[in-house]
């Protein structure tokens, strides 16, 4: 099992909350690149510094999604809401944990008509007998995450927060087989608040003004039974080349980039149309005057669950297909 | 504010050359008949022209001939909005923005299917009902004819007769067999309707992508116009891109030019049987002049006067919240942007027999010519909130 992902997948970092899993990125990159920060809003910037006056901006968001508490009722159970995108019908049974180490399981209500409840009808049990005994250790306004394993299974790992720990890894491998002398100058950031809305990538493509932008994040795939979209992406078949997504019609001049340095190189790739969705890409693209960006995505299947599953062939196809992307002078 | 009557009078003044207009467009025919037939012949050849949101630079490229003999600059940005600058006869005059979007509706094919079968989705929000039976372009690595198909109703199971069909069960058919299609056409691929362009009774005109061309064609007409008319404000005028999926174009054109004042040209919702009289705006009786919270109440008001000042044809409209035009990412953009908002008056949106009425189009085009000539500092003035 690969420590590295294991570490990123299994950190701490609902959107708003990503001091730990910052902290760990920030000591895997420090080693690597010639200068770090962290901005206003908290995203962690790594910088690589080229010879050529071109800036280019790669992000992977480090936030994770959540819930969080917004009532403790007399008995100790805790009334929450999502950060980011829960699916509400995934919840019932789920582990969360607490940034203080508090872990309980999400319950519900009975279910009346046959509907699916909302989930101001769920709740969080952290074993507690009372408010007051709940309420000495968590407060209103804090935030959970899920809390899963990270397993490896054959090629693929099923972890929770693959979306989008695993572009992380992605980046901070990349950093790392980077040659010392690079023709453009690279921002590797670890973006925050990606789930509430592509928060985090916001401000730091105003900040930085780079002449492309790339979002690493992980995609739907069609190739599960039934699937709810029939994608063409499938797991193990390639990283995919971004055309669009719910936030962005990516640069055709950054898609044949994708594709060129792909086919250069042999490396395995697939075209991504996904229909519901948004990446950083959408906000960095619309940044100052706009910004040349496109999307590399990881295929993962249940994405926003507390077991997604990436295929390591294509993380390590990904890692390579960037690497040799940022060996050219575009 | 003491004297500002006076002085919003003063700066409305005609300058002389403009009262010159009809003559120095006539011809030996009535004037303004062949003034209309030359702004046919553009909305004609750009609504013929495809134009995908995100995959706009060939229409772009039309678009640029027609403006370029009446501007001192064009260029594009990193988005591909296309932005032509009109000097004033002051440096230091008002900056104003006119957008008018040159995206349109499209397809993007997800799958290709056993059989040869295009599976796609829209960009954009293509109105799924009058998908079936349409022509298309699809524009792979050839460029491939198609036609959009769905099961015929022989076919449909009982239980879903009557249905409106979804956007999943439609297909294009190109003809190709699967093996040749896979070839040429991956995932992602960009499909444009293709429809002639129909030159009905009266002065109506119908065809695709009227939404916005028609404004884009207004844009047109107000270049013509200020060709000859003296004006201080510098008019930078954008052919937006990816509107329709979001405003996009205008959030960055915005921020790139940072002008003084923005107006979008966008279209509005026709007459037509079953809707409610607030609901929409009469065709042939001129361009609309919204007010609302998207709009600067002073931008607002100068339109209708300049439109009642100058005898042309307008109709009111009113829109509560942010409106679904380039005015919404003008406005909120770099530290708020004094906004108005001039629409064509369109029928059947969002399919591909879009119908307009040439008079409202060349109104539009005269009234913002009129309304950048009395842009200068006074007018700036009363912009700011007191």
């Amino acid at each position: 099992m690969n420590e590295l992902i294991k570490k990123l997948a299994g950190a701490f970092g609902p959107a708003g909350s990503e001091e730990g899993i910052r902290s760990l990125i920030r000591e895997e990159v420090e080693k690597v690149c010639d200068e770090v920060f962290v901005d206003d809003l908290g995203s962690l910037v790594a910088v690589k510094w080229g010879n050529a006056k071109k800036n280019i901006l790669v992000a992977a968001h480090m936030d994770e999604i959540g819930f969080m508490v917004t009532f403790i009722d007399k008995n100790g159970f805790l009334r929450f809401t999502n950060i980011g995108g829960v699916l509400k019908n995934t919840l019932v049974g789920s582990r969360v944990v607490f940034s203080n180490g508090v872990t309980g399981v999400i319950g519900r209500e009975k279910i009346e008509d046959g509907k699916e409840p909302g989930l101001n009808r769920l709740y969080i049990d952290i074993g507690a007998r009372s408010r007051e005994e709940a309420s000495a250790r968590v407060k209103i306004g804090d935030s959970s995450a899920f809390l899963a394993p990270v397993s490896l299974e054959g090629h693929r790992v099923i972890s929770k927060a693959l979306d989008d720990r695993i572009g992380c890894y992605v980046l901070i491998e990349t950093l790392k087989s980077l040659p010392a002398s690079l023709p453009c100058t690279l921002h590797f950031v670890f973006t925050v608040q990606e789930e509430l809305g592509l928060r985090g990538a916001r401000p730091v493509a105003y900040r930085l003004q780079p002449h492309f932008g790339l979002a690493v994040d992980v995609t739907r795939t069609g190739d599960t039974p039934e699937p709810d979209y029939k994608m063409n992406v499938s797991l193990g078949k390639g990283p995919a080349v971004k055309i669009k997504d719910s936030s962005i019609i990516c640069h055709p001049q950054v898609v044949e980039m994708l594709v060129r340095t792909a086919e250069k190189e042999g490396i395995p790739y697939q075209m991504e149309v996904l229909e519901r969705g948004g990446t950083d890409a959408g906000a960095i693209h619309l940044s100052r005057e706009g910004v040349p960006t496109g999307g590399l995505s990881i295929p993962c299947r249940y994405i926003h669950t507390a077991g997604e599953m990436v295929d390591l062939d294509d993380v390590q196809n990904s890692i390579r297909l960037l690497a040799a992307l940022f060996a050219e002078n575009w | 504010m003491p004297g500002a009557a006076g002085r919003r009078a003063g700066c409305r003044a005609i300058p002389v050359k403009a009262l010159k207009l009809e003559e120095e467009h006539s011809v030996s025919v009535n004037p303004r008949e062949a003034f209309i037939l030359e702004l046919q012949d553009f909305l004609m050849e750009i609504t013929q022209k495809d134009g995908v949101c995100g995959y706009e630079s060939g229409i772009a490229a039309v678009i640029e001939s027609a403006f370029s003999p009446f501007v001192d600059s064009a260029r594009k940005d990193n988005l591909g909005n296309l932005i032509f600058f009109k000097r004033g006869k002051r440096e230091d005059a008002p900056r104003v923005l006119l957008a008018a979007h040159m995206d349109e509706i499209g397809l993007i094919i997800t799958r290709v299917e056993e059989g040869g079968f295009l599976r796609f989705t829209s960009l954009g929000g293509f109105d799924v009902r009058v998908l079936p039976g349409q022509e298309v372009t699809v524009y792979g690595s050839e460029t491939v004819h198609g036609v959009v198909g769905f099961k015929p109703p022989h076919l449909i199971r009982e239980e879903k007769k009557g249905k409106v069909v979804k956007m999943e069960e439609l297909f294009i058919d190109t003809g190709l067999p699967e093996k040749e299609l896979r070839d040429v056409v991956l995932p992602g691929a960009i499909a444009a309707l293709k429809r002639d362009f129909i030159t009905l009774q009266h002065r109506c005109r119908a065809g695709k992508a009227m939404d916005d061309r028609a404004g884009v064609a207004v844009l047109w007409q107000c270049i013509r116009e200020l060709h000859n008319i003296h004006h201080e404000a510098n008019v930078y005028l954008v052919a937006t891109v990816q509107e329709e999926v979001g405003v996009r174009g205008a959030v960055v054109a915005a921020f790139g030019l940072s002008p003084d004042v923005g107006i979008a040209v966008d279209v509005c919702h026709g007459d037509i049987p079953g809707a409610q009289e607030h609901e929409v705006s009469s065709l042939g009786k001129g361009p609309a002049i919204t007010s609302g919270p998207n709009i600067h109440p002073r931008i607002a008001e100068r339109l209708l006067a300049t439109a009642s000042d100058y005898n042309l044809p307008y109709q009111k409209d009113f829109s509560p919240g942010p409106t679904g035009t380039d005015a919404r990412a003008i406005q909120v953009s770099l530290e708020g942007i004094p906004t108005g908002l001039l629409s064509v008056p369109l029928r059947y949106m969002h399919t591909t027999v879009e119908l307009v009425d040439m008079d409202d189009i060349k109104a539009a085009g005269r009234l913002l010519a009129y309304f950048v000539t009395g842009l200068d500092s006074d007018f700036m003035e009363t912009l700011k909130c007191s």
